[in-house]
């Protein structure tokens, strides 16, 4: 009896510490948020085209196959929206469509974007900001911020954002390596 | 003279309860005769090559007499199954990034899992009231462990797999122990 009370104390405390730990840290103040930050040797209308094209979207952000835009007479400025096609690995290699709907255009210093997916699973937002360092060089600040509406997606955002921020890290190295190499060839 | 200690345990491990004396005594006998003829390190190159010589008909015994079904059983739900659940989550937990990511995991998921397998192996380490019964739940563990990686559905390092194998087992055997000493 007292092995089973002991055994039956170290399981609630695996799980219910890290429960506990996810409670407390949803409610900190940048739940949700992530951002991250580049200097890329690439002038400010060069970075600019590879956020604003689709098909140098599909260069840079892993996992996205293909970009639609459902009104072709529109595809940029504030209002207009393109169709994010992402590949979900962790899903079966299911294909998502994730709506990304411009609400601030002022090329080349910044743009915002709200997103959600088709699915309803999350709705947000992502500002790309391009500051002009001189040189032919470049700040690009993405900052992200997203709210999950199923309550356990809610309940694990402490893990999913910092790895929604580690895969954007990854995303913009790929994106500065681009930009460099096609400003060096310029 | 003793035989290798991890040879008797792996003896241990697929013989089972009813079975493991038997044959140890009978190998024993055979290993302090060729030791006394070719030398110890002769002996204990026998005995170790008659474990894994006998290790898949002492196993197919082990099944018909439903003992291993059991230690399978028991493997699959105390280790196999958190860790295929602890890779639902993670799936879960990837697929809900908003811009998607692959099946790479980072380090401190590979980390929870390898603490679920300790302390999933541990519990049945001590729940083990005999050491063939534990070395055959280790044994056990170690096939859940592998069985859920087979069956994960992220790329798992080499370092990772290693550990979660081998961690299982051993924090089983050292609960066992701990146990036991006291």
């Amino acid at each position: 009896m007292k092995w089973v009370k002991r055994i039956a104390i170290v399981f609630a405390v695996l799980l219910i510490v890290p429960a506990v730990a996810l409670l407390i840290m949803g409610h900190r103040k940048n739940a949700g948020v992530a951002q991250v930050a580049a200097e890329i040797n690439a002038p400010p209308d060069q970075v600019w085209t590879w956020i604003d094209d689709g098909d140098k979207l599909k260069q840079w952000v892993s996992w996205m196959v293909e970009v639609k835009y459902p009104d072709p007479q529109k595809t940029i400025g504030v209002g207009a929206s393109r169709v994010l096609v992402m590949k979900d690995a962790n899903n079966g290699g299911m294909l998502m469509q994730i709506v990304s709907k411009y609400s601030e255009y002022a090329p080349p210093s910044r743009m915002t974007v709200v997103v959600s997916d088709t699915q309803g699973l999350f709705t947000g937002g992502e500002t790309y900001l391009l500051t002009d360092l001189g040189n032919g060089r470049t700040r690009l600040e993405v900052r992200g911020h997203f709210h999950y509406s199923q309550w356990f997606a809610n309940f694990m955002e402490p893990l999913i954002t910092p790895q929604a921020e580690k895969k954007m890290a990854m995303d913009m190295a790929h994106l500065k390596r681009l930009a460099e190499t096609q400003a060096e060839s310029r | 003279m003793k035989p290798p200690g991890w040879a008797q345990l792996v003896l241990w491990a697929v013989a089972g309860e009813n079975e493991a004396e038997f044959v140890m005594g009978d190998l024993h006998e055979e290993f302090l005769l060729l030791c006394a003829d070719r030398g110890r390190s002769a002996g204990s190159r026998w005995y170790v090559r008659q474990v894994f010589r006998s290790a898949a008909t002492l196993l197919g015994l082990r099944f018909r007499s439903g003992e291993a079904a059991h230690l399978l059983a028991a493997a699959l739900v105390a280790v196999a199954m958190p860790l295929l659940l602890l890779d639902r989550l993670w799936s879960f937990v990837y697929s809900h990034i908003p811009l998607k990511d692959g099946l790479d995991r980072a380090p401190g998921f590979w980390a929870a899992n390898v603490v679920c397998v300790c302390a999933c192996a541990a519990l049945c380490g001590s729940l083990a009231h005999s050491l063939p019964r534990a070395a055959g739940v280790a044994l056990a563990a170690a096939v859940g462990a592998a069985c859920a990686l087979w069956c994960s559905t992220a790329t798992a390092p080499v370092f990772y797999a290693g550990l979660a194998i081998l961690a299982g087992p051993a924090s089983s055997m050292a609960v066992f122990a701990w146990r036991r000493s006291r």
